[in-house]
């Protein structure tokens, strides 16, 4: 490995990822989706005579095959395929969500590789902001094609999932797996986290609550909007106060435990990709993302109506599965090995990140486009959240854990999937449905 | 001051053997959180002129009058009320008389609760805390029962609601900020304990407020429920004031160690420095004003919301219970910064649970003697609020640790809820349709 590093070493000039701080720019997202990572085996390419065309297969062979989930990588042409040829579109659908099953751990991966050349810091920003890139690129692209309520569904998913799902498979897998011995995590950073939930949590239930006390769906449309849009400004301060929290001035409630020394395989890393080529990966990978969110976003009511299943469960459940699986995956491992720290810092990061700042900003994206979306989520969606906001801020607030927990949150996650499983409310384009008088 | 305490003792005859044996005592007991809060706006005297005058008690008067007219931060504010009652002989804008009443109660309110602290210097540490806990609010309580007499019972639903709210998001959520920035690199610790009984209570009240509203929404369409409403409301007042009490003695007899503010190092033993009855004078006098001031606010609130083209509810929610507020508001911002997290949170729970508990149950059975309709059905939004924002603060604080995290969250949660109260323009009226209002699924109402 050594004498590959050289040449990408020489051609980003200086490597500002010493060993210190590329220690400390190890975020629990960055460590729960590392777990997924193979290490390449390079010596079929060493074969290679030319030594561009050796770096060359080098890279995409770390970038291509460097995960466990690369076995999906075919759909993504098929999709293609079937997008041109015109096969049936609940197939366009099913094959474009496995396609961005690995192409969002990719895009973990790039962003973990450039954090180690621009320093912890930029590196933190970075991964707060691309952590949930998938998310953000389906609900954009829903917002332009003016699909209101699958933006408002997806990203209310996505929170719940993190919450429930990837929580409580975490907590139920450490717990069994950790019968015998007491498993305990940092509250202080539980607390963080649910206190920003709880905000989110009353920012969203204002605009609802408003309808319906209003006197009538015309008389208060207006208010809302406005009173949805200063709740995403207030929602932002809160998230940046956060980002400025969580990495400048008490980092150390959220550092990820250091490895301990008993650890089987993950020595020192070293970016394997230089600086540049992991930037023009990362765009290209996002052009794909956008391609096959795209495609989702369009074929979603068609797969709707062939398969059965309403919208609601389809983006409220089925999407965020997908844009998640990684992130899961890791969670679940790291929860096996004991070091809840890392699953709860993943779980609810990523719900403090979609909830604070994924959903503000497509708010404030909405405005710019002249779009009327707002904060009001509706009372099936709002009264979930609700439920699960103060149930994992309950359950997390003593510090400790134990499987009974997990399958709570399970049980939870299920049930509130059953109710949109059987709730089919039709897809009203940019209109809200009015509750209430 | 030595001379004016003097006379003010053989003014007072008999209490001056009290005075110099139990003082510790008096004052280990009487300097709740609020005394220690408005305290900090407090200047002291300077003599020097007065002691020029010649006549014994024209200098009495005069030193009385400094200690009490100038004897605060807030004392530039005082114009205001003779400019108040000015605007309203000579007929002035009405919004002039509303913003000049505002702006004069700032300083009384303050004052009230000085008088409040130099009686209690004499009466005894007990009765000095049941005197504190009553008047410490006088001004959204004189408030609130003013608007009950002219029936703007919106007006006073919403003052008080928002005096609560005021007191849990914004005195506590800038005192944790300003505390949080203040001390980055020290623990901010307190004593859990007080802050659990008082989300307790909280929560009790919570629930008081929360029945006659869903029972509103629960009955079949076409019952009248306005009379039971009334009479859980009237049942509920009880309960919470029965509660108010067994609070007054938890916390002034049983368990007074909880609650004990800190004793702090640098300052030196305080005496009283006006006499028992020059201080209730001054007091029943500041109260006749504070009611005048009052009356104008409550009259004018109208013709304000119109002219400045603001809703009502903003101005009963955010704008009153800011300026009454003030004086509690800048101290417990001033004890945090000192990492006296404590006394900070006592005056801002404490103010909330006395405004919760009794100020609320004490304005419906006001209103049940007097005939009024006023409930404890403050409607969906108000309510919904109060919950939110009991549940934010109790989980904020359960844990007696603290950093400007908190502060930052408690703020915007206020600062979302002032712009949700922004955007209510429901007129007074329109109130009434509230009652035909059913709650329906949401996969019902597809369009």
């Amino acid at each position: 490995m050594a004498s590959l590093q050289e040449p990408w070493l020489l051609e980003t000039g200086n490597l500002k990822g010493c060993s210190k701080e590329i220690r400390h720019g190890r975020t629990a997202h960055n460590m729960s989706s590392s777990s997924l990572r193979k290490k390449s085996d390079l010596t079929l390419v060493s074969k290679v005579r030319f030594v561009l065309l050796r770096q060359f297969l080098t890279n995409l062979q770390e970038v291509i095959l460097g995960t466990k989930l690369s076995v999906l990588f075919p759909a993504i042409p098929l999709a293609i395929v079937a997008e041109c040829y015109g096969f049936g579109r609940p197939w366009i659908f099913a094959l474009s969500l496995l396609g961005l099953t690995p192409l969002a751990e990719r895009v973990s991966f790039l962003t973990e590789q450039i954090a180690y050349y621009t320093g912890p810091t930029v590196g933190g920003l970075l991964n707060a902001t691309c952590g949930n890139a998938t998310e953000l690129i389906i609900a954009i692209f829903a917002l332009s094609q003016h699909k209101i309520d699958v933006v408002k569904y997806s990203l209310l998913g996505s929170v719940l999932s993190n919450l429930l799902l990837v929580l409580g498979t975490s907590l139920f897998c450490g717990g069994i797996a950790n019968l015998r011995r007491e498993q305990k995590y940092d509250r202080r950073q539980a607390d963080v986290n649910s206190l920003l939930l709880l905000l989110a949590l009353l920012c969203h239930s204002l605009p609802l609550l408003f309808r319906m006390s209003g006197a009538s769906a015309a008389l208060t449309a207006d208010p809302t909007l406005q009173l949805s849009r200063a709740s995403s400004i207030v929602m932002l301060i809160a998230y940046i106060s956060y980002l400025v929290f969580q990495l400048f001035t008490h980092r150390q409630l959220f550092e990820a435990q250091e490895q301990s020394e008993d650890d089987e395989g993950i020595s020192e890393e070293e970016p394997v990709i230089g600086f540049w080529s992991g930037f023009i990966w990362l765009v290209g990978m996002t052009a794909v993302i956008s391609l096959l969110s795209e495609y989702v976003v369009e074929t979603i009511e068609d797969a709707s109506d062939s398969w059965g299943i309403s919208v609601s469960f389809i983006s409220i459940i089925l999407l965020p599965i997908v844009g998640n699986a990684a992130e899961h995956a890791g969670a679940v491992i790291f929860a096996f090995k004991n070091k809840l720290d890392i699953s709860l810092g993943v779980a609810l990061g990523s719900a403090t990140q979609i909830a604070m700042f994924v959903v503000p900003l497509c708010i404030v994206v909405a405005w710019i486009m002249g779009i009327k979306m707002d904060l009001n989520f509706n009372l099936l969606e709002t009264g979930s959240l609700a439920l699960s906001i103060i149930a994992v801020a309950f359950t997390l607030q003593d510090g400790t854990s134990h499987y009974l927990k997990g399958l709570v949150l399970l049980l939870l996650y299920i049930v509130i999937g059953a109710c949109f499983f059987v709730s089919k409310t039709p897809l009203s384009n940019g209109i809200d449905t009015v509750v209430g008088a | 001051m030595e001379s004016a305490g003097e006379y003010s003792r053989m003014e007072n005859g008999g209490d001056s053997k009290k005075s110099a044996t139990g003082k510790e005592s008096w004052n280990n007991g009487i300097r709740t959180a609020q005394n220690m809060s408005t305290s900090l706006l407090r200047k002291k005297s300077d003599p020097l002129l007065v002691s020029k005058v010649r006549f014994q008690m024209l200098r009495q008067l005069l030193a009385n009058l400094q200690e009490v007219i100038l004897g605060t931060k807030l004392a530039v504010l005082f114009p205001a009320i003779p400019l108040a009652i000015a605007a309203d002989f000579y007929e002035f804008g009405r919004h002039w008389i509303f913003a000049l009443s505002l702006l004069g109660l700032m300083p009384l309110a303050e004052r009230v609760s000085f008088l409040t602290e130099q009686i209690a210097y004499y009466t005894g540490p007990t009765v000095g805390g049941l005197l504190n806990a009553t008047c410490g609010n006088a001004t959204e309580l004189i408030i609130a029962l003013f608007a009950l007499y002219q029936s703007k019972i919106h007006v006073l639903k919403y003052s008080l609601l928002g005096s609560i709210l005021s007191n849990l998001l914004l005195v506590l959520g800038s005192s944790l900020l300003c505390g949080g920035l203040a001390n980055l690199k020290k623990e901010q610790r307190y004593d859990r304990k007080q802050a659990d009984v008082n989300s307790l209570l909280l929560l009790l009240g919570l629930l008081c407020h929360m029945l006659p509203l869903m029972f509103r929404y629960a009955a079949t369409p076409g019952v009248l429920v306005a009379e039971s409403t009334l009479q859980l409301s009237r049942a509920s007042s009880l309960v919470m004031l029965v509660a108010y009490i067994g609070y007054i003695i938890f916390q002034l007899k049983t368990h007074r160690q909880i609650f004990d503010a800190q004793e702090d190092e640098g300052e030196e033993e305080e005496k009283a420095v006006m006499g028992f009855w020059s201080g209730f004078s001054w007091l029943v006098g500041m109260t006749l004003v504070i009611a005048l001031l009052s009356e104008y606010v409550v009259g004018t609130i109208e013709a304000a919301s119109e002219s400045w083209g603001i809703s009502i509810s903003f101005i009963s929610i955010i704008l009153i219970p800011i300026v009454g507020n003030a004086a509690e508001h800048a101290g417990a911002i001033i004890f945090a910064f000192k990492n006296k997290l404590d006394i900070s949170l006592g005056v801002a729970l404490g103010s909330a649970t006395q405004i919760s508990m009794f100020a609320v149950p004490l304005c419906v059975v006001v209103g049940w003697i007097m005939s009024v309709q006023m409930d404890l059905d403050f409607n969906l939004l108000e309510t919904a609020c109060l919950a939110l924002t009991i549940l934010v603060v109790a989980f904020t604080l359960q844990d007696g640790t603290s950093h400007y995290m908190k502060g930052i969250v408690l703020c915007l949660c206020y600062a979302a809820i002032a712009a949700c109260f922004f955007v209510h323009k429901i007129p007074a009226p329109l109130e009434q349709i509230n009652l035909n209002v059913r709650l329906k699924p949401s996969f019902e109402s597809s369009v």
